[in-house]
This record gives C-alpha cells, structure tokens and sequence, in this order.
C-alpha cells in the first residue's frame, strides 16, 4: 500500500468562516495502480490532491483530524533502497521538500501558467534533478532532462531542451509537465485536472502517455477529474466526491456499471450520452420535426452565409504596419433553416467563436454576406443594425462574466425590452421579465438580486432569459454548459431543447464537446482552420465520417458507454 | 450576506424605483467602501478629511472678528451674518445637502445632479441677496466692546479674522502662541492659540480659512481631470484603433506638461486667481486618469456582458455609461484620492513661493513667512506645515486603502 489516507479533514478559512473542503475521507492507493478521484465543481476533489502533497497555505488551511500514511522510497538517491512510512501531515518542512517532487509530484490543470516563462525548459527540468540529487553535475542533469523529454515523446528532444515555454503549445507545455514530475521517478504523480484545458485529440495523446508512462515505471497516479469519459479510459479504481466526502469508491466496472449510491447513478445519468437515450424514447416525436424541416425545403434559410471572412491584422513595427492576418474565418458557406438546431464543433482556435459573434455582427466581418431573412445585414450602420438585433441573440460561455456584475436582474432585463419598445410600461416590463425568468426555471423574486449571488447554472439560465426577452428567431448558443458541472448541463439542455420546440427557436450551437452534439443536434457542422471541412446530419458524420479531421475528433472523444 | 436580506426584504413588494436602487446601493462600489474603510488607516484619513471639510464650511461662524450675536442697546443683531460673502452662502447650501443626500436613497448620478443643482441655485440666489459691506473695520467692535456700548456680546471661539491685522494697536508681529500681550500690559485679552504671523493677525484663524482653499483646489482640480480623462480614456478604450492612437498622442503631449511652470507662467502673467490654479491644475493631470479608464475600458470591451449588451441593440450611452464606466471607476477614484493630495501640494508650492494669492490665506503662504523671518517662528512652519501634512497624507491613507479594497490579489481570505 503506498498512500494511505484516513479521516482526513481538511478545513479551510475564509475570514470568519469555515469551509470544511474534505471532511473525513478515506482511500488507499496500491503501488501501480491509477486512483481516480471524481466530483464535481466544489466537491474538495483538488483540496485532497494538495493535502497529500501538503501545497494549502498553513495560515489559511488546518486539518483537525485524519492521517496520511506515504510509504516513501529513498531519498536523496543513497542508493539504500529502504522504505519508510511518513505521516505526510506532521513532517517536517525540510523533510517534506525532500519528498516533494521527487517521491510525490504532481500536474496541474493550466499548462499555460504552470511553466516559469523566464527560463528554458530544459532548465526547469535540471533544477528539479539537481535540488533531488545534490551530487548531478549539469551535464549528467542534461542528460536525465533530454531522455525525460523523449519519455514525453517531445520530437528533437535535443532542441527542444534549450527552449523557453512560450514556443510550445499547450499539449507540449503539458508534456513537459509530465517529464518534470517524472524526472526524479516518483512513487505517485497526482495530476489535478491535466488535461480539462486541452482539445480532445491532445487530451488522447496525453492519456495515452500518461499510461503508458505508468505501465512502464510501475507508479502510482492519483487522477483527479470531473469527466466520466476520462475515468472510463485511465482508471483501475474510483471514487466519488461529494461536499467533501466519498460517497462511492470501488473498481472501475462496480462504480460504472453497479452504481450503488444515489448521486454516482444522477451523474452518471446526467452525460449527455446516456441522455441521449431519453431522446430515443422520444422517437415519436423526432420524426415529426423533421418531416417538416423537409416539407418547408423550399423556403429561404433563416441564415445564409456566403464566403465569409473574417480576418484580425497582425501589426508590426513603428508604423503599425499590417504583416499578415490571422484568418479565424476563412471562407464559410453556410445556410441555416429555420427552426434548425446546428451544431458547430471545433476545437479550440478554429473560429467557431468568431464565426458565432460575426453572424450577429459583435466582430466585423473582413468579406462575404450574411443574410438574415435574405437581408443583407453584412454592412449596416451601428443604427440600422438596431431593428435586427431583437431577432439574433447570443448566449455566452462563462457565466461569471456574461452579465453585468453592477446591475440587477431586473435592470438587465427590462433595459433591452425599453429600447426595442416591448411592453407599455415598466410595470409591464417587470411582469415580462419575471414570467421570462420563471419560464426558466428560476424564481420570479430573484429579480431583484445580483449576478453574484447565483451559481453557475442559475447565470447561465439568466443569460437565456436575457436573450428570450427580446423574442427572438435565431440565438447563438457559444459554448454555454462547457462552464457547467454535468447535472447542471444536463438541466439547462433540456430547458433548452424545451424552450426550442416551444418557440420554435433557430440555433447555432457552438461547442467541443462532441457528446453534447449527438444528444441535443439534427444536424451538425465540424469545422477546422476557419474552414467548415464537413457537415451533414449528425447522427451520420458520428457514425461515418468522411473527412480525415471528423475521423480523428471523434476517434479521440473518451466516451463512457454503458 | 447583507444582499439577501435585501432581496428578502423586497420580495414581496412592488417594483418601484426606490426598492431598485436601493438594492443598487449595495452593489460592488458599496462593498469595496466597506472593505477599504474598515481599515483604521483608511478610517482616520476619513475623520481628517471629514473635520476638515465641517471647520471649512463653518469657519465664518469658528473663527471671526464680526461677533456673532450682539445687544446694542436692547437691539439685537449679527455682524457675522451681515458680513457673510456669496462663497460662504454657497458653501453651507453645499454642504447641508451633501448631509441630506447620504440619508437620502437615491441614485448615485441623481445624487450628483442635486448637488450641482444646489450649487447652482444657491449661488445665484446668493448673487441677488447677499451683499456684504465693502467696508469692514475689525478695530469697531473692540472699540464698542471697551466703551460699554454693548449690553452683551457673543463672540466667535476664535474672535478674530484671518484679515484682522492687529499691528496697528501696538507693536504686534510674530507673536508666539499664548504670548501676545496688549499694549497695557494684560495678557489675558488676546489669546492667539496658534500665536500671530507677521501682520498681527491670527495664525489659527488663518489657518481655519485656508482650509477652504486646500480643500476646494483639490476637488475642484481633480473633479476636472477626472471629467476629462473619463471622457477622453472612455472613448479611446471603446472604440480602439485610429481613436485610441490619437489620444494617447494627446495624453503623451499634456504628461510632458510640467504642471508648476504652466503656473508659474500663467500667475506670472495673468492675475493670481484660486480659480485659474484650479482649471490649470485640472486641465495637466487629467492624463493619467484617462490612461486608467482606457485600460479599463479595453478589458471590459471584451467583456462577454458588454458583447450581449451590444447584441441587444443597447444604445452607446448605455452601454458606455451603465455598462461599462461603473464596471471601470474604482482604480479612478483610488487615482483620485492621491490626484486631490498632490493638487493640495501643488497650490502650497506655489503660495510658499510667494506666487499664489495675493491676500487670502494660504498654508503655504504661511509656511513661506516662517522662512522669510530672521528669526526662527516656529508656530508659523509647525501649524499650516503639520496641516498640509495631515491632509496629504489622509487622502493617501484613503486612496492605499481604496486601492487595496480593489486588488483582489491582496484579499487575506482563502478563495
């Protein structure tokens, strides 16, 4: 047994208060095996990773009972091969450093921020060696660095050593990571979240290391994340966090598939593609849909896009002379029917953001038309915009900051409904709002609060309501669950899919998420390097991609199929 | 949370305007307040400022020559009220509603409308019936005081003005304080707390009056940058690109405007005027502030809540004004608190060079007569010196704790 982790507490401060983070856990990790530890948002998943490895603030945290055991392998390289179990929350800080990063390391979520930009990778990796094995020269360190970086599959590992972290992109950034916390062959490697901040197809590559990695050196990996798919792939053991305790833990098959707690089973119900299921219990009504999309073939798109382009100048020198242009859209051809659900699928960079925000004219588009109701609406005037606007809507990924954190609900509402002059009075307005907001599954009396007492889901249902008081045609949806824990997504989804056949709502549906796609979309676009490379009916690019791009987004999708 | 006993409290009524903004009060800019003034740093500058701007705005009735209340021969009158000028009308109309406006909820710009609109009409009004005498002879009521013509009297607590010039009865300068003397020999009819300067008159009284002029130079000018570069940083963030470049030109030309020299120059030339140090003052560091409001305005345009309010079709003065400039004051009026300390720095330069108003107080006029002395007056440098540097520093105690309230970076408790 390498980690053994009882009753642990861990309590945070927060001014006054009290945040019991992990209250009273219990695991085991045995050597070589990955131990998944799953929750959502706020379940203590990544305050258990840093009790471990002891990385909270003393001042801020303190832990009133429990006891980590690590039986720890040598130290200092001495070449004794004894080992010794250290309780990991009374050791001493010297001793703790010894047994950080070179018998415990551990990855994080953000490649982006968790490399210093101020030195070489090849440097970052050395130090690590160096401070493990006091008695490494630079070039025995080097060495360890370079061979560390080809375990990662780093190509030129030779050159890529001497090279500062702003030249990798964030899968590479994230391998380096990995060859940091490998470098001194730890007992266990936690990795918080590593690969959420990457696009599926690094997420696969990544994973597929990591096991590798495992499989060769015999470590163990503490695996935290919120993804079921990723456990499916990367486990041999789980366990489910909730309010900062585990509810379920068991092997991988017994929590997949024998669930015996209440909120392992609603997790697992709320992936979208076990709702999708749902949605084939609904058959009855699918066909319908559809037979009239087909009837109404005949009439204009809602949208129509003609080679549209949009292009943001890079600038150089003195004069701010443009160089070049980085193409986010780069010749899109697209009609959207009315009453159509389209989803766009991309990773992250392809432009499906910009394309999404060009259509309702937030970015300038460089060439092309967009149509609006066979409109030409690709030049007008700030003014003459105005009338338009009430028919396109957008709703926007991060619930933090999609609404003004210094006005109320009510005032963010009713302030659109004034300019386009619906409802007679403010009275009446008030009234709009608060049914709008009810038919969004919140209360009507939340009206009068602030952003920031809602969570989460509840913003994001604002955000929709927002978009519904002008009583649109056509709303961009940009990314709007890849915020949201899974049973949040899953409810606002289905309002969602709701609110689209009550309203008859057009929407362009803008995700990564491919699983989302297969349960909410008819049809769907993918779209690559600003381009869109395949589009058609989702259920048959999901069964059978033609493009080579589709085959490998989908390939690299970690599915849960129970 | 204080919010949700808000909400709590307003659940059940009607949406009036009252119940709306009186959640709005409670916003961001509240919390921050909050925050910034519980620290006892912050709480002290606040109380200087505070008793500052109170001896400023009573100081005919604190320190005054006019007697307050008189009885000559069972006629009763107020020689302090006669000689009231339009400035000290105004000033209390000002300040009785600023008291009314902090227990009154309304919003935050309409606040600021009723005071201007006080302002306004309190000085026209002024304007048409306040004329004060030309003539003021200080010496009358002493005299009137020792002939016995006054059945009884009621002085200021500081019976004298900062003009009254007591040299002509004796040989009275710099007096140190407690020390003056009459000619007869008796002490005990002149108290000068703070002594006399140079002219006889007293130093307390001066000072008292001088706060009017540290006080208004440092709102006045920084209300002015602030106007300016809000309006100026506000456009060049929104709108970016050939706007922006233009006026961070503009912004580079006036930082590389050395404030003293411009008012050097202008009072070299142009009469010596509180009014001209204010615009001058105002119209040189509005700069800094603009770069503020651009920054901010950068950030917040990418904002997603900006974006939606563009995609519903709000119009620019909405989404500049509602949207946008309140997501973006807070690091202004940190910029604010120290751009008032060094506009009070600014005037005390230049009256201790001897180039700021001619007649009225000023403490750096004083403290430029405590260097002009051959002896060294001690009373003359401590008291207005002490003063400026009180002053100076509660608007920075102020603006650390503001800016500090602001720093997410620096908030002490766990996320």
């Amino acid at each position: 047994m390498l980690l053994q982790v009882e009753n642990l507490k861990t309590h945070l401060r927060a001014g006054k208060n009290i945040v019991k983070a992990v209250d009273g856990i219990s695991f085991h990790i045995d050597r070589g095996e990955i131990f998944c530890l799953v929750g959502e948002s706020g379940s203590g998943k990544s305050i258990t990773a840093l009790s471990v490895i002891q990385l909270i603030p003393r001042d801020i945290c303190s832990h009133p009972d429990g006891r980590i055991f690590f039986q720890c392998g040598e130290l200092n390289g001495n070449g004794s091969g004894e080992r010794e179990t250290l309780d990991m929350l009374t050791l001493a800080e010297d001793k703790k450093r010894q047994v950080c990063g070179a018998r415990i390391a551990m990855i994080f979520q953000e490649p982006m921020t968790s490399l210093n930009p101020v030195f070489t990778i090849g440097e970052q990796i050395m130090e690590v060696l160096q401070i493990h094995w006091p008695e490494m020269d630079d070039a025995e360190a080097r060495q360890r660095a370079i061979a560390a970086l080809e375990q990662v599959q780093i190509p030129s590992p030779e050159v890529r050593v001497d090279e500062y972290p702003h030249r990798l992109s964030g899968g590479q950034r994230q391998r380096v990571m990995i060859a940091m916390a490998m470098a001194c062959e730890p007992d266990l490697l936690i990795a918080d979240e590593p690969t959420t901040a990457l696009d599926v197809t690094v997420q696969a590559e990544i994973l597929r290391l990591m096991k590798a990695l495992q499989a060769r050196t015999g470590m163990s990996i503490l695996f935290i994340t919120h993804d079921f798919g990723v456990v499916a792939k990367m486990a041999d053991r789980v366990a489910v966090m909730r309010r900062g305790k585990i509810v379920e833990t068991g092997t991988l098959d017994q929590v997949l598939h024998q669930p015996k707690h209440d909120y392992t089973k609603q997790l697992l119900a709320a992936l979208p593609e076990n709702l999708k299921r749902q949605r084939d219990l609904q058959l009855v009504e699918i066909p319908l849909a559809q037979d009239t999309i087909e009837t109404e073939i005949d009439e204009p798109p809602l949208i129509e896009l003609q080679q549209l382009e949009v292009y943001f100048p890079i600038k150089k020198g003195l004069f701010r002379h443009t160089v070049d242009h980085v193409k986010a859209v780069d010749g899109v051809d697209l009609k959207i029917p009315k009453g159509q659900l389209l989803a766009l699928v991309g990773e992250s960079g392809c432009g499906k953001t910009t394309l999404g925000r060009a259509i309702l004219r937030l970015v300038d588009a460089t060439a092309g038309t967009i149509l609006f109701n066979q409109q030409n609406i690709t030049q007008l005037q700030r003014k003459a915009m105005i009338p338009f606007r009430r028919d396109m809507q957008i709703i926007f990924q991060d619930p933090m900051s999609s609404l003004n954190p210094r006005m109320t609900i009510v005032s963010t509402l009713i302030e659109p409904m004034a300019v386009h002059g619906i409802g007679e009075s403010k009275d009446e307005r008030i009234e709009i709002a608060r049914q709008i907001l009810q038919r969004v599954q919140l209360d009507g009396d939340h009206l009068w609060r602030y952003p920031h007492e809602f969570s989460g889901g509840q913003r994001q249902r604002i955000g929709l309501a927002r978009a519904l008081v002008l009583n649109p045609q056509f709303i961009v949806c940009d990314e709007v669950t890849s915020a949201l824990d899974v049973s949040v997504q899953a409810e606002v989804l289905q309002l969602l899919m709701e609110l689209r056949a009550e309203k008859n709502l057009t929407l362009l549906f803008i995700t990564h998420d491919i699983s989302v796609v297969e349960y909410i979309s008819d049809e769907m676009a993918v779209m690559h390097g600003g381009k869109i490379v395949e589009r058609g009916p989702t259920a048959e690019i999901c069964r059978n991609p033609q493009q080579e791009y589709t085959q490998n987004l989908l390939s690299a999708v970690p599915r849960l199929v129970l | 949370m204080s919010n949700k006993t808000e909400a709590m409290t307003t659940e059940t009524t009607l949406a009036d305007e009252q119940q709306s903004s009186q959640a709005a009060n409670r916003g961001y800019g509240a919390q921050v307040l909050r925050e910034a003034f519980t620290q006892w740093g912050a709480r002290l500058g606040l109380f200087w400022i505070a008793l500052l701007a109170a001896v400023a705005v009573f100081a005919p009735m604190l320190a005054n020559s006019h007697p307050l209340l008189v009885s000559e021969g069972s006629i009763i009158s107020s020689p302090m009220f006669r000689y009231m000028t339009i400035g000290d009308f105004t000033l209390l109309a000002i300040f009785f509603t600023v008291v009314i406006l902090l227990f009154v909820r309304i919003r935050f710009y309409k606040k600021v409308i009723a005071l201007f609109a006080t302002g306004l009409i309190a000085t026209i009004i002024a304007f048409m019936l306040v004329s004060p005498p030309q003539l003021t002879v200080y010496d009358q009521y002493r005299a009137k005081q020792a002939a016995g013509d006054y059945d009884w009297v009621i002085h200021a607590p500081i019976p004298y003005s900062p003009k009254d010039y007591i040299r002509d009865s004796g040989d009275t300068g710099l007096e140190a304080p407690l020390k003056a003397v009459t000619p007869a020999g008796d002490a005990s009819l002149r108290t000068h707390w703070f002594g006399t300067e140079e002219n006889g008159s007293d130093v307390l009284s001066r000072m008292i009056h001088a706060s009017r002029i540290a006080l208004g130079i440092g709102f006045v000018a920084t209300g002015i940058a602030m106007l300016i570069g809000i309006i100026i940083g506000g456009l060049m963030g929104f709108y970016s690109g050939i706007v922006d470049m233009i006026g961070m030109r503009l912004v580079e030309i006036f930082e590389a405007v050395p404030t003293l020299f411009l008012l050097l120059t202008f009072v070299a030339f142009f009469e010596r005027s509180l009014y001209v140090m204010m615009v001058i003052i105002g119209i040189t560091s509005w700069p800094g502030y603009a770069r503020f409001v651009r920054a901010e305005f950068l950030r917040l345009r990418q904002q997603e809540f900006v974006q939606a309010a563009t995609a519903c079709g709000l119009p620019l003065r909405s989404i500049l004004f509602r949207h946008m400039l309140p997501n973006g004051i807070a690091p202004i009026l940190v910029a604010a608190s120290f751009g008032v300390a060094s506009a009070i720095l600014a005037e005390a330069t230049l009256s201790f060079l001897g180039l700021g108003l001619v007649d009225d107080p000023s403490w750096g006029q004083m403290l430029n007569q405590a260097v002009q002395s051959s002896t060294f007056n001690w009373w003359m440098a401590l008291f207005p010196g002490g003063a400026i540097f009180l002053t100076v520093f509660a608007y920075n105690l102020m603006g650390e704790a503001l800016r500090d309230a602001i720093d997410p970076n620096l908030k002490k408790s766990a996320g």
